[in-house]
């Protein structure tokens, strides 16, 4: 499902993984760049920007709230100036950052970012995890980004599903075939593990969403057999 | 005849294996701290002086059982007389001398002169002979000539044996040498003080009646315990002439005392940083199974801080002093030796194939990465190297050097962007699983034979009970991962199953794996 469009502010390396891993995400997006040098020189099509722009260029582009911008300065600070004023001026817009340690994304955070990847922590994670745990390590990746059949899925429960009203601990979650439920979504967006003690008198509600994983043809069906939609 | 008998000797002593690792054994059991049953020879021995000096107390008031006699005076000096002939053999190799000589003097086509080698021979084991260690190892047999009794007091000689086996002592010598001079100049003054005030005070004192001071001997032992500022008191001078010398002495002695404490502190306080990395690199040639971190930056303290979570053991190597100071104050091993160097692993005794688990090159420089990569597999081809990636196009140079796993951030970021856009709280769920910092988290347990023996297939597993999900079985046999495994599928040594709960429900179900065969 395309969307509509992304905004990527600075010229780097991340910002060029960015692009790369969104253009079959959005139908629009653009790059933005503080150096009038890159306007000419760079692959992709970029346009200038200033800290001190009121960003009423950008504001025609920002249609709903489909938008998102990327902030992927490498000066901390910078980044946080950018993150904030974009908030300022555009309150719906979904805005994700790049930190380089935990207390920058805190700050971005506080600065008005909806997601903040803090890249020295994720690095630092991903690091430990093949040191540590190389199987589950492969196997989370493969699941996440789809190198093999193996998927993880956001099933919403529809009005008519067939899990409505019941409470989770009642649910036998191990006796569906081929899948396993690893967590649940519910109204207020927040996600707790499937068997978190406060989730177990929770009763499955219209819009409560199960992330499973498990190979397509097996999540088709326990959607099928719960009566929901992805 | 004899001559040729004594080459042909020295030969076969140079190329028997079986003469050749004896030697070697014994070499490490006396001489080689890290020999590992060098400690038990050590502690027999040292047990050995503090019997001997425990009899020779006893002995002084009370009557010594004839046996425990018998085993101080000769059992124990017979050990230490072995003790010295073996160190006094492995202390050079007579054989190698004389096949020395013999092929210098084939090669230049002379007659082997023998007498040439015995002289050299003579050399080195004199030396040995009449080093400080050999002849304190000399004085501590002398108490087996017990009929001798002045020579039994040879057996305080054992005492001093201790400083071979402590290191402590050693250590303590080797900061206290470093200072050689400032003690000698110190020592001198202190001869000519004592030698001036101990004629003064005789010259003023003796003759005096009243006074306790009759001769040089008195003198000079009243000048001593003065200037030491002991002041026993027993001794005084009673003329006032012998009091000003007394008074000069006095503060003479406090100068002394100030100025040997401040050059013990000031040797301790120059070299500590060096025997603190003595005894760091020392406990680093015991350590096995640790992660070798060269470098120390943002990523790389990162790293060490989630592995030392979970109690793994780091070490890191980096050559900015800066760096090695911030891992220290972090709580982490770190020493200042360049991880790119050949030089760095011989001087720290590393042994990368039996001690290390793995090598992190996680400095934030693709060079500098890549050199540490080729100097590490220059050393060992097989050890995991995993490496940061700094720059996309360096992905295929860091691979030529070796390394087996690259972890390039801005890819990861590009990655993580896309899921985090298309699948936003899957995402969450699969980085929190990830994540150190999280209750739930998933572990891999891997299926010993105790496990199997007590559950034969995954059905038996009983998971639910502890809310842990298991994800999958991986097989090791064949190498593949099958998701939610059926029922029935058979666990085998070697596999491993992936479990996720929370942290303390996920032990509790490792321990009831392990433990059931207990309750049966």
């Amino acid at each position: 499902m395309s969307k509509q469009t992304a905004f990527v502010f600075g010229y780097n390396q991340y910002a060029f993984e960015i692009l790369e891993n969104l253009k079959d995400k959005y139908t629009n997006i653009k790059l933005y760049s503080q150096e009038e040098d890159n306007l000419t020189s760079s692959n992709y099509e970029v346009s200038l920007f200033d800290l001190s722009d009121d960003w009423s260029s950008i504001e025609e582009n920002i249609s709903n709230k489909d938008s998102i911008a990327f902030c992927t300065l490498e000066d901390d600070a910078q980044n946080i100036f950018l993150t904030i004023s974009l908030r300022a001026y555009f309150d719906d817009l979904k805005i994700i950052a790049i930190a380089s340690n935990k207390e920058n994304a805190n700050k971005l955070t506080m600065a008005g970012a909806n997601k903040v990847i803090p890249i020295v922590e994720s690095t630092a994670d991903i690091i430990t995890n093949i040191l540590e745990l190389p199987i589950s390590n492969t196997v989370l990746h493969s699941i996440l980004f789809e190198e093999n059949d193996l998927k993880i899925a956001q099933i919403v429960l529809g009005k008519n599903s067939s899990l409505l009203g019941e409470k989770i601990v009642n649910v036998e979650w191990e006796s569906y075939k081929g899948i396993n439920v690893l967590a649940l979504m519910n109204e207020n967006m927040s996600h707790d593990f499937i068997y978190a003690l406060n989730l177990k008198q929770h009763t499955l509600s219209e819009n409560d969403t199960l992330i499973v994983v498990g190979y397509e043809k097996d999540i088709q069906g326990f959607k099928k057999l719960i009566g929901s939609e992805v | 005849m004899l001559k040729k008998l004594i080459v042909d000797g020295a030969y076969f002593l140079q190329t028997s294996k079986r003469y050749q690792s004896s030697k070697e054994f014994f070499y490490k059991l006396l001489e080689n701290d890290k020999y590992r049953y060098k400690k038990y020879v050590d502690i027999l021995m040292v047990t050995l002086i503090f019997i001997s000096v425990g009899v020779l107390i006893r002995e002084v008031k009370y009557p010594v059982n004839d046996y425990l006699l018998f085993f101080s005076t000769y059992i124990i000096s017979f050990i230490f007389f072995i003790e010295y002939i073996l160190r006094l053999w492995v202390s050079s190799s007579m054989s190698e001398i004389i096949v020395n000589r013999a092929e210098h003097d084939s090669f230049l086509s002379r007659d082997i002169s023998l007498w040439k080698a015995f002289y050299k021979i003579a050399q080195v084991k004199i030396k040995y002979i009449l080093s400080v260690r050999a002849i304190i190892d000399l004085l501590a047999i002398l108490p087996f000539f017990h009929e001798l009794r002045l020579l039994r007091l040879f057996i305080l000689f054992r005492v001093f044996k201790l400083f071979r086996y402590a290191r402590s002592f050693q250590t303590l010598a080797g900061v206290l040498a470093s200072k050689k001079f400032e003690f000698l100049t110190l020592g001198m003054f202190a001869g000519i003080v004592i030698f001036v005030s101990s004629v003064l005070i005789y010259v003023m004192e003796a003759n005096n009646p009243s006074s306790p001071i009759n001769t040089l001997f008195e003198a000079v032992y009243w000048s001593i315990v003065t200037i030491s500022t002991v002041g026993y008191g027993d001794v005084t001078p009673v003329t006032e002439e012998g009091r000003l010398v007394a008074m000069i002495v006095i503060v003479a002695g406090i100068a002394v005392l100030a100025f040997t404490t401040s050059l013990v502190v000031s040797a301790f306080t120059e070299r500590l940083n060096e025997i603190r990395e003595v005894k760091t690199i020392e406990d680093i040639s015991k350590l096995k199974n640790f992660y070798l971190v060269c470098g120390y930056e943002s990523v790389a303290r990162e790293v060490c801080k989630k592995l030392s979570k979970k109690k793994k053991k780091i070490i890191i190597l980096d050559d900015d002093l800066e760096r090695v100071e911030r891992a220290k104050s972090d709580g982490f091993v770190a020493l200042n030796y360049s991880p790119g160097e050949i030089d760095s692993y011989k001087k720290l005794n590393i042994d990368i194939s039996s001690q290390v688990k793995a090598i992190l090159c996680l400095r934030e420089d693709d060079v500098e990465n890549v050199y540490t990569a080729l100097t590490v597999r220059a050393l060992d081809s097989e050890v995991f190297l995993l490496s940061l990636l700094m720059s996309d196009s360096n992905h295929k140079k860091l691979k030529f050097a070796g390394i087996n796993k690259l972890v390039y951030p801005q890819e990861l970021v590009g990655m993580m962007t896309k899921e985090l856009v298309g699948k936003p709280v899957a995402f969450e769920v699969i980085h929190q699983l990830r994540s150190e910092n999280n209750s739930v988290y998933i572990d891999e347990i891997a299926v010993t034979q105790r496990i199997v023996e007590n559950f034969s297939c995954i059905k038996d597993l009983g998971n639910k009970e502890f809310r842990v999900i298991v994800l999958g079985l991986y097989k090791s046999t064949t190498d593949e991962f099958l998701f939610k495994p059926e029922g029935d599928t058979k666990l085998e040594v070697g596999d491993y199953i992936l479990a996720i709960g929370y942290t303390m429900f996920i032990k509790e179900f490792e321990f009831h794996l392990h433990a059931k065969v207990l309750n049966v």
